[in-house]
């Protein structure tokens, strides 16, 4: 198990740097000139652009500024934003803990109510139950997070002003923006823990278990359950991931603070330095998730871990 | 069958519910209009009080002098003061200084300070201090962005004694007293400026009527009264220390949002109210509508004249036939924002009224007009010349900013008409597109200045080396008179040169003039004195909020 861990942890290293890497390129591939972005172009001379352009080391070529940026992300320095010389790495850190709450409180919104209602869903398949469980389903899915977003504004806080249309300010004002973000994730939850209670109460083990007279509630809360939430985790793994990075939408439909909002004005910029930061930021995480769900399988599932100390 | 039957009930009860909510809703809200209008009559003077006002965009650094964007200057104009300042008719008054005097050929210019001038960091305000900032924006460290193009043909000032400072110009500046008005050209205390480095934008200090608190980047602004402060502009009628006690600026970037905070009383004053929402507004007895027209130059297509066809007069003449500008801005402003008919908006120095009605859209002028240049209509309807299509390439660098992209797709259809195809590119990369590569037929921009002289950047002859204009315009005639504006000192002979310059642009269809930006602000009931300096900019000096 420690080794299967230490490898994983091994692969993830490379998939860090791999993201980071494929991002400085792209960033640096694509057309036009942070220098040009940074100053007013009607009113700055060729002299100041290209004054600027060998302060910011934008003159070297590639690769020299590509192991520069290197050098100085291994010791821990991820640079100054090109733009207010803010530096990057204090300023990740002090707006991740917003994304993080915000992150986790649609996770929970999420998990509770696709988790829920997919397993009544289920159970109750073709009742009123599963009607609404399977409208929460598609509206989570197909509604795109913003227009969910204002749609939220407009009745919460317009109409019945029970919550703030924007901010972060303490708890009322993450109830909105986490209700958007939980929406989308139960819409999925919700259609994959149905789907697999269905597919696992028609195998032979449950077929089994009703012959020798469990209740009802004994088999679909104790085994059926079990055995569905497997896949379920895979998703809710994912899920937190895309939960992480569609916070840049919420985050600026409800004016939050966050990462999201650092990332979506860094690249509007073009403020490779922040862009780098972010990324190599939220790769991290990703990777760390995927570790976590790779580890809670052991838990659910002997098999899985079985097959593991073999 | 019986399926559908049941999802059809569901999909009813739904809708009904929807309905409930949003009636119980709307019941709320005339019940507290009542309650609000009752209590402004009641009220008094007020002080003090915490003014939410939510921006459309975050600036970018709280430096003035390194800043490019006009968001930015809604925050700055608070903590910083200005030399001097410009009144709405175009007249120049004290501020910071008391009076000044020019030399007789125009290039230097002599200013008396107030004496009891204090920054917020407790530093005196001195001719030392006014030098430190106008050395300040020329200096390349600062990396100065607008402030640069603002300060020229500044070269070098001189201390005379405590309170006066002499300050000379390479050549003589009709624009550069009334650049110094300029929020952009706002003066730092050169303490801070020294202490903090690049990272005086984090940590503004001026003379102004507010100071600095806190910025969280994203989130919010945060300025306190300057208990100190006396020495107010003559564009606000409150010469002490502001009536209420803070500003928050709050950044929200979407619109629905921003509107929708101020609705639900979460903020008390908004920005930039889209156009579809001002009807509503107007009619809303909790909110009033309150509007400034900015000056410079209007938001106007430039014809790319380097590039054949458009160097052809003719060719311009059609497209500006063809095109109807009024029908344009009344579908998509819905009669909120004005038509402009000159490259300078109204209300600046030297516009030129007469214009006003002189372009109208006539579709057979266009016609012949192309007819006679030997553009012949081809099968698909699209002109054609010595086996070339008349084709127009209309690049618009914003994500829809003031609808410009729905203007560029309303244009498209307009000269389809006559026969002339317009390919659209919208791209965030103007840098690339517009100033490197120069590839466009058409393209739009705006300005927000105070003096004609702004013309200068967009239509004199660039000279060696230097970046072209906009419009590659190049005529000996139009130089002459631009130089000539930018030094002429008896207004009237001022106002006719620019009167000339614009009726040339106009009929040289050098331009298209689309619309003129009013700032708009959607504000509770309760706040009142928000008032708007010569550019359209918002002041706080005189804003009370009611109980």
């Amino acid at each position: 198990m420690v080794q299967t861990i230490l490898t994983r942890l091994a692969t993830s290293l490379l998939v860090i740097l791999g993201a980071s890497v494929l991002v400085y390129c792209i960033m640096y591939l694509l057309p036009g000139d942070p220098v040009l972005l940074m100053l007013d172009p009607s009113s700055a001379t060729p002299e100041m652009i290209q004054n600027l352009r060998v302060q910011l080391g934008l003159d070297q070529p590639f690769y020299i500024q590509f192991a520069n940026y290197f050098g100085d992300m291994l010791r821990g320095d991820f640079g100054k934003s090109m733009i207010n010389s803010d530096p990057v790495l204090p300023k990740i850190l002090e707006h991740f803990p917003a994304t993080l709450a915000l992150t986790a409180l649609s996770s929970i919104i999420a998990i509770t109510i696709g988790i829920t209602l997919g397993v009544l869903s289920a159970i109750h398949r073709n009742g009123v139950i599963d009607f609404i469980a399977r409208l929460v389903g598609l509206f989570g899915i197909s509604m795109p997070t913003f227009w969910t977003g204002i749609l939220l504004i407009l009745l919460f806080s317009v109409q019945l002003g029970w919550f703030p249309a924007m901010g972060s300010d303490g708890f009322s004002s993450l109830v909105l923006p986490a209700a958007t973000l939980g929406l989308v994730g139960a819409g999925f939850i919700v259609r994959m823990v149905r789907n697999s209670m269905l597919e696992v109460v028609n195998e032979p083990f449950i077929v089994a278990l009703r012959a020798k007279g469990l209740s009802q509630r004994t088999i679909m809360y104790g085994h059926a359950l079990r055995n569905a939430l497997i896949p379920a985790v895979t998703v809710i793994g994912m899920l937190i991931g895309d939960l992480l990075a569609g916070t840049v939408m919420v985050e600026t439909v409800f004016s939050r603070q966050g990462i999201g909002r650092i990332i979506a004005d860094a690249l509007m910029a073009k403020d490779l330095p922040v862009v780098q930061g972010v990324v190599f930021f939220t790769a991290m995480i990703y990777v760390v998730l995927n570790l976590l769900v790779d580890i809670s399988y052991a838990y659910i599932d002997p098999r899985v871990r079985r097959a593991v100390r073999t | 069958m019986n399926r559908s039957i049941s999802w059809m009930k569901y999909m009813a009860l739904a809708a009904v519910l929807v309905l409930v909510l949003s009636g119980c809703g709307a019941a709320g809200n005339s019940n507290s209009a009542v309650q609000a209008s009752g209590g402004e009559q009641s009220a008094g003077q007020t002080e003090g009080g915490n003014l939410t006002y939510a921006l459309a965009t975050s600036p970018d650094t709280l430096d003035p002098h390194r800043s490019g964007l006009a968001v930015t200057v809604r925050a700055i104009r608070t903590i910083y003061d200005n030399l001097v300042v410009q009144l709405p008719d175009g007249s120049i008054k004290p501020w910071l200084a008391k009076e000044w005097s020019v030399s007789e050929d125009g290039k230097s210019y002599t200013f008396k300070l107030r004496e009891d001038v204090k920054f917020h960091d407790g530093t005196p305000f001195n001719a030392e201090a006014v030098k430190f900032n106008l050395d300040r924006v020329i200096d390349p460290a600062t990396k100065a962005a607008n402030s640069l193009a603002l300060i020229r043909p500044y070269s070098s000032s001189e201390v005379i004694d405590e309170y006066t400072i002499k300050v000379n110009l390479e050549q003589p500046s009709q624009a550069f007293l009334g650049n110094l008005s300029q929020a952009l050209l706002g003066i730092v205390s050169p303490a801070a400026a020294k202490k903090y480095g690049d990272q005086l934008g984090k940590n503004p200090v001026g003379t102004g009527p507010y100071t600095f608190v806190k910025w969280d980047e994203n989130a919010d602004i945060v300025v306190a009264k300057n208990k100190d402060y006396s020495w107010a502009p003559a564009t606000v009628e409150n010469e002490g220390a502001p009536h209420i006690d803070t500003i928050t600026f709050k950044i929200v970037p979407e619109e629905a949002t921003r509107i929708g905070s101020v609705q639900s009383k979460q903020v008390l004053a908004a920005e930039t109210v889209p156009p579809q929402n001002i009807a509503a507004l107007k009619n809303d007895p909790n909110q009033q509508l309150l509007q400034a027209n900015t000056v410079g130059l209007p938001y106007t297509l430039f014809f790319n004249l380097r590039k054949a066809p458009w160097d052809d007069v003719k060719v311009r003449q059609a497209v500006q036939s063809a095109v109807d500008v009024e029908s344009i801005v009344k579908t998509l402003y819905l009669g909120n924002y004005e038509r402009a008919w000159s490259a300078l908006s109204p209300g600046i120095l030297g516009y030129n009224a007469s214009l006003e009605g002189s372009i109208n859209p006539d579709i057979n002028k266009a016609n012949q007009l192309l007819d006679e240049q030997g553009w012949i209509k081809g099968a698909d309807g699209i002109r054609v010349k010595d086996g070339k299509k008349l084709t127009l390439h209309y690049v618009d660098g914003s994500p829809n900013r003031e609808k410009r992209n729905d203007i560029a797709a309303i244009i498209q259809q307009q000269l389809k008409q006559v026969g002339i195809a317009v390919e659209v590119e919208i791209t965030k990369d103007v840098a690339t597109v517009i100033y490197q590569n120069w590839d466009y037929d058409l393209y739009g921009n705006s300005q927000v200045n105070s003096d004609p002289n702004a013309l200068y950047a967009f239509y004199h002859t660039s000279a060696e080396g230097e970046r072209p204009t906009l419009s590659g315009l190049s005529d000996p005639k139009i130089d002459k008179l631009l130089e000539q504006g930018a030094v002429e000192t008896d207004p009237d002979k001022r106002v006719d040169i620019y009167n000339q310059i614009q009726q040339y642009l106009i009929e040289q269809a050098v331009i298209l003039p689309i619309y003129v930006f009013p700032y708009t602000v959607a504000a509770s009931k309760s706040v009142q004195g928000i008032k708007f300096d010569s550019l359209g900019y918002p002041l706080f000096n005189d804003v009370r909020i009611q109980p």
